[in-house]
């Protein structure tokens, strides 16, 4: 059976009628009270549906401010916010998240977390069960239904996660560096597993990530994001098919190019502070610094 | 009752292993050699006081726990709330629970309802406080998610928050039940009233100069706030625990 049939049932909508899932940002701007730097400004970006559209970017850069700006946890300043032309207003289960620290419940099985999103609609109990059951196996943990959250390895409660984030039928599915925290064989195991799932079920992802080479195995369109204040410079599109192969030469140039982009930009804000140097360095502009040597990038 | 004075001397007369001795036999009445006085009132009182007290123990526990986690809740849901009541609280957890004694005579009069009054004001600003700090210290993205879900309203709180919060409601419920234990037995020892209790019992054994009846209850107060913690509040607490992965 394939995965796009084992989702039929619990992914109803997402085939057929896919053409669900247009996210608009249009000219976006975040504060937070108490910072000099805007956190995001004039951020404009569209996922078409069924699209996956990595943000990539240094950490401090603004990328979850964006990701908990379309799941409606904060409200922009200035900007319109708007899924297939409804403006975003607060959070909704048509925008699940996957969140870089899982945010499962503890007190609840892998397959209690999973249901939860169901229960709170009102689904009945039978219908729950079944799409649950559906959703583990898209995730191939039908085995651990029944452990709870601390019993799980950190791959597995990715995987949960992503289950009880999907098995809501999101228009949009949002993910936070969710692989941050694995170890490298999970995290290619983590972004095969993605791949297909995505394949199977054409939903629109906006994915963010510090770590390039993940950008580039994943996305359609990988975004890079500046940080202080964070905005979109540059966009490039991954134009290899799915599944890839993650060891190929094009993703390996791929990766070169969106680092040499993002180098430059660093080293472009890096001179201009130099220039500053005299002033008394706030703790944005020591970040600043060290954005270029981290992680991925 | 309180006027009789005490015989101070018995116990120096007839040393501390006889006392022991009768004690022994006030909690085991077949120990008691057969030649001894019978000590009618320590035997089926003494299991009546347990009753007696056990059934105000829960009857004011409960109260305590409605209480006290409405008003956790409610503290920690408005700062405002909180703000005018938590160092009120805090202030009026110094205070031992037997100064209520005077407050709940002349409010309820000397009865049952007096008794009560006593236990819940010993033990329920603790279950609130400890309540309120719990729900404090759930990770926001708990909520997060939960409102992600769906979870809004009164969801939020049935199936995030509070269930959230349970590590902490659990180790508030241990510190609440022996401050309610002991609220409830300072209670006893001073309330005459109708059904006689075991803090009524641990009185009678002063007033009667009965040094084996008042050792007696003390162990038998001792073992009964024990049992509870141990069997009843700390294996909660671990159950809790075992649940969210917090060994
Ligand atoms: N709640 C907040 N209050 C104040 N500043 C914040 C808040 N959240 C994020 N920021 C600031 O906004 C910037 C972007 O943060 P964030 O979106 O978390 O970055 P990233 O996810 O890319 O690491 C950072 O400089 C951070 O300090
Ligand atoms: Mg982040």
């Amino acid at each position: 059976m394939s995965l796009a049939e084992t989702f039929a049932p619990a992914l109803a909508s997402s085939n057929g009628a896919s053409r669900r899932g247009r996210l608009v940002l249009e000219h976006i701007s975040k504060d937070f009270p108490g910072s000099t730097v805007p956190a995001l400004r004039d951020v404009s970006l569209t996922c078409e549906p069924g699209e996956f559209v990595v943000v990539v970017g240094p950490s401090g850069c603004g990328k979850s401010t964006l990701l908990n700006l379309v799941a409606g946890m904060l409200t922009p300043e200035e900007g319109r916010l708007t899924l297939d032309g409804q403006a975003v207003r607060g959070p909704h289960p048509e925008r699940t998240m996957v969140f870089q620290d899982h945010g499962l419940f503890p007190w609840l099985t892998a397959a209690q977390n999973i249901a939860f999103g169901l229960k709170m609609a009102g689904v009945p109990r039978a219908k729950r069960d079944q799409r649950v059951e559906a959703a583990l196996e898209m995730v191939h943990l039908r085995r651990s239904a029944d452990k709870l959250v601390h019993e799980l390895s950190g791959g597995m409660r990715q995987r949960v996660a992503i289950a009880r984030a999907l098995v809501m039928d999101p228009a949009v599915l949002l993910m936070d560096e969710p692989f941050a925290a694995l170890d490298a064989q999970n995290r290619t195991l983590l972004h095969e597993q993605l791949q297909e799932l995505w394949v199977a079920t054409q939903k629109t992802v906006l994915f963010v990530t510090h770590s390039v080479n993940e950008a580039v195995r994943l996305g359609d369109r990988v975004v890079v994001l500046h940080a202080h204040p964070g905005r979109i410079r540059r966009e490039f599109r991954v134009g290899l098919p799915h599944p890839r192969n993650f060891d190929s030469p094009e993703i390996a140039q791929l990766v070169r190019l969106v680092r040499r982009e993002i180098e430059d930009e660093v080293n472009r804000v890096n001179a201009q502070t130099d220039e500053e140097l005299w002033k008394p360095k706030t703790p944005a502009d020591l970040d600043r610094h060290s954005v270029g040597m981290g992680g991925g990038i | 009752m309180l006027n009789i004075p005490l015989a101070l001397g018995e116990p120096l007369h007839k040393g501390w292993p006889l006392v022991l001795e009768d004690t022994v036999g006030v909690l085991i009445p077949s120990a008691r050699p057969a030649n001894a006085p019978s000590r009618h009132v320590f035997t089926s009182p003494l299991i009546i006081a347990n009753l007696v007290s056990g059934v105000r123990l829960i009857v004011g526990f409960v109260i305590s726990i409605v209480l006290g986690g409405a008003l956790g809740l409610a503290m920690w849901r408005w700062i405002e709330l909180d703000r005018l009541l938590g160092p009120v609280f805090l202030g009026l957890q110094t205070l031992p629970s037997v100064c209520w004694v005077p407050l709940g005579i002349l409010t309820f009069g000397i009865n049952e309802r007096g008794v009560l009054f006593v236990l819940v004001m010993g033990s329920f600003f603790a279950i609130a406080i400890a309540l309120r700090d719990g729900l404090r210290g759930i990770p926001p993205l708990y909520q997060r998610a939960g409102l992600m879900l769906g979870a809004r309203g009164w969801r939020l709180y049935r199936y995030v928050l509070i269930p959230a919060s349970l590590p902490a409601f659990a180790s508030s419920l241990r510190q609440g039940f022996s401050f309610a234990w002991r609220s409830l037995l300072g209670a006893e020892l001073i309330l005459a009233v109708e059904h006689k209790g075991l803090g009524f019992l641990l009185a009678t054994g002063r007033d009667f100069s009965d040094v084996a009846k008042v050792v007696a209850v003390m162990i038998v107060m001792v073992m009964i706030g024990m049992l509870a913690d141990r069997w009843i509040f700390a294996k909660l607490q671990a159950a809790v625990h075992r649940r969210f992965g917090l060994e």
